[in-house]
């Protein structure tokens, strides 16, 4: 088996082959297409390997709202942070959230409009670890039995099974869940109806399909005509997710195809889908920097309440959003929704660099900020720090 | 600063350390340029002078331990800058219950590390703070080399066209004390390439002499940072060619799976050369014939343009950047 082989999918001959390919379509289209991912990966793996430098000119690839660092609501940063402030909590979270700033401010700290984060909560005395998995913070629960052990669980639907699968085979009584897990098949609604959404294609989040297969996606060409191929993330499956969208813009058949068939069941995995719905239902929350998005969020059903931090924790957790989604003078909400480049917001590479971010896309190993600031625009463009 | 309080990434080797020794350190202590030592002016000839700390967790991993990490880290800043190293100190700052055995093997690599490199550990300290003030030990160096007469490397002789060789296979360290971290358990034998390379830093300068520019070992922050360090000195950028770094198939894997650029992580037995275009081979086929260098490899060149960034040439004829690492890359595995 040969799904996992970064040799063949890295394979310079064949990544060549595609990029001609694509070129050819290119050119017998004759216009401007814009495709976008809506996955952090693509664009980190885009600009890691220069993808975009691979395209040809009428062919752009804008990153979309792909990171659930970065959407994930202030609110909920704060109150991890509240959690983490109280005596006997330690507050397990994935490394990518440490350093995203919430919504209260920090008087004093470094410079402009600076929130608190995590690691700011680390700093006052908070006990907050980085975990790699809901499992790590099961660890943490049974090494410290006198401490409650608070799981910030930030993610996308394939993150979220992981829980899924814990609580469904019980977890330990100390432990609790934060949730602010997003779903984003439903951002693929609303994107649509945004004022000036020009997009002619969708690359589809490969390993996101591969726990919703892709069925999910069938309105994007139904209802709006858009191209759409899920893809994977290695050079050689992106250019071929590419590839696949531009054929069927050429032949004006936008419909939903599986470029990533060695991964991908088009109806996901279906085990998974029904452990998810068994534990967590769809409510609608709020991405930051876009709005509330109806059913584009899990939390638990009543019945897991008694690993639900919010129950265990009430009246301790702040519930009022702070004003601002983002500090002021971040462009992430534009960049979230593909509207603005990384490099034409004025605190890039100046106020706001992976050593000291200043909005959410500059801090996650998903952003599309940190993204560019790493790599390069991914285009062989690499002047755009400021 | 851009902090008013000290974060876990001050110590990454990247840009908020670099941010702590020119605000805080260089400007106290009143120093100029920076590098791996001091070279200091004696009358009789120059002396090169280093100093290290060593908090690597867990102190023994595979492939070495702390105490052989502190000898060959602090023989290694030596060696670079054109010395050959000969007395070393070491402060040992031990915690309450550390189990004397460990300490006795401790010592022992570390005398066994010094005899390799041909150096003598000449003085020392040792201070116990209460448990849980420390991770078992850590060790403080020292290290005195001289440079031979005539010798004269650094990176005010780095210059467009210098070819950047390397001795071997990259983030062998730092992912071999992440496999035996807590949480990262790996059953994969990788092991770290902890070494001094005094020896094989020697052998280069008896075939090309003059011709070897500059010298950088490739620790924390790995090629990343010390390539851009490098083109804080000069009109020039560094040019890498991806598929001409050696990795080992375990740590290409091993980070592939960790989301980890192996360009960015630490290595304690590799060191980055810049030689003229016309050395290059034979320094190459010097490094090949040495144990610590069967798997160099000429990885890139200074260019003209672009000037001050580090650019890295993908397998598909594409560019990207290599940054200054950020943020905790690996926490303590130094």
């Amino acid at each position: 088996m040969d799904t996992f082989r970064p040799d063949l999918y890295r394979d310079p001959d064949l990544v060549a082959g595609l990029a001609a390919k694509i070129a050819g379509k290119a050119a017998q289209i004759g216009r401007k297409v814009k495709i976008m991912h809506i996955c952090g990966t693509h664009e980190h793996e885009m600009g890691r390997h220069g993808l975009r430098g691979l395209l040809p000119e009428n062919v752009e690839v804008l990153a979309g709202p792909g990171c659930p660092v970065c959407v994930c609501d202030q609110l909920y940063i704060d109150q991890a942070i509240a959690l983490s402030q109280e005596p006997g909590v330690i507050l397990a979270s994935f490394g990518d959230m440490l350093a995203v700033p919430g919504g209260v401010p920090l008087e004093g700290e470094r410079r402009g409009d600076v929130r608190m984060s995590l690691l700011d909560a680390r700093a006052r005395g908070g006990d907050v670890r980085a975990v790699y998995s809901v499992f790590d913070a099961v660890r943490i629960a049974h090494e410290n039995p006198d401490k409650e052990v608070v799981f910030f669980s930030v993610g996308f639907e394939t993150t979220v099974v992981a829980v899924a699968a814990l609580l469904l085979r019980g977890a330990p009584a100390e432990l609790s869940i934060l949730e602010a897990n997003y779903y984003t098949p439903p951002a693929t609604r609303l994107l649509p109806s945004l004022p000036g959404f020009d997009i002619d294609a969708f690359l589809l989040p490969g390993h996101a399909a591969a726990v919703t297969g892709i069925r999910i996606y069938e309105h994007l060409p139904r209802e709006h005509g858009i191209a759409c191929a899920a893809a994977g993330f290695e050079p050689v499956d992106q250019l071929a997710g590419i590839l696949a969208v531009l054929r069927q813009i050429a032949a004006g058949e936008p419909r939903l195809e599986n470029a990533y068939p060695r991964v991908l069941a088009e109806d996901g995995n279906v085990k998974a889908q029904e452990k998810l719905f068994r534990v967590f239902e769809l409510v609608p929350k709020r991405w930051r920097g876009i709005g509330v998005i109806p059913e584009s969020g899990f939390d638990l059903l009543p019945e897991f309440d008694r690993w639900s931090a919010r129950e265990r924790f009430k009246g301790l957790l702040p519930e009022a959003r702070r004003e601002g989604e983002h500090p002021r003078g971040c462009r992430c909400a534009a960049v979230t929704l593909g509207q603005s480049k990384p490099s034409e917001c004025p605190a890039f590479g100046a106020m706001c660099t992976p050593d000291d971010p200043y909005g959410p896309c500059m801090v996650s190993g998903e952003g599309t900020c940190r993204a560019w600031y790493l790599y390069g625009a991914g285009d062989g463009s690499l002047e755009v720090r400021a | 600063m851009r902090y008013e309080r000290i974060k876990m990434a001050h110590g990454s080797g990247g840009g908020l350390t670099l941010e702590l020794i020119e605000e805080i350190f260089a400007p106290a202590f009143g120093m100029g340029e920076l590098a791996d030592a001091a070279l200091l002016e004696d009358g009789s000839g120059r002396m090169a002078f280093t100093t290290d700390g060593h908090v690597v967790k867990p102190p023994f991993f595979p492939g070495g331990d702390i105490g052989r990490l502190a000898v060959a880290g602090t023989v290694n800043d030596l060696a670079v800058m054109g010395a050959r190293p000969r007395y070393l100190t070491a402060a040992f700052i031990i915690e309450e219950g550390l189990a004397i055995g460990d300490l006795a093997r401790i010592a022992r690599a570390m005398r066994e590390t010094a005899d390799e490199a041909g150096v003598a550990i000449v003085a020392g300290d040792t201070k116990v703070v209460e448990r849980g003030r420390g991770d078992g030990v850590f060790i403080a160096t020292a290290g005195v080399g001289f440079v031979p007469e005539g010798r004269d490397v650094g990176s005010h002789r780095l210059v467009p066209g210098d070819v950047l060789l390397i001795n071997g296979t990259l983030g062998d360290h730092g992912m071999a004390v992440l496999s035996r971290r807590e949480g990262f358990e790996l059953s994969l034998a990788l092991e770290s390439d902890v070494a001094p390379l005094n020896h094989l830093i020697e052998e280069v300068f008896a075939a090309v002499g003059d011709e070897l520019h500059f010298m950088r070992d490739l620790t924390r922050g790995g090629l990343a940072a010390a390539a851009n360090e490098m083109v804080r000195h000069g009109p020039f950028g560094v040019r890498i060619h991806e598929n001409k770094v050696p990795l080992q198939e375990d740590v290409a894997q091993y980070a592939g799976m960790m989301g980890i650029d192996p360009l960015l992580v630490a290595n304690e037995g590799k060191v980055l050369f810049a030689v003229t275009a016309g050395a290059a081979e034979e320094a190459l086929a010097v490094l090949r014939r040495h144990p610590l260098g069967a798997r160099a490899a000429a990885i890139g060149d200074l260019v003209r343009q672009p000037a001050g960034r580090v650019v890295v040439e993908t397998p598909y004829g594409s560019r990207r950047l290599l940054e200054m690492p950020v943020e905790e890359q690996l926490p303590r595995i130094c």
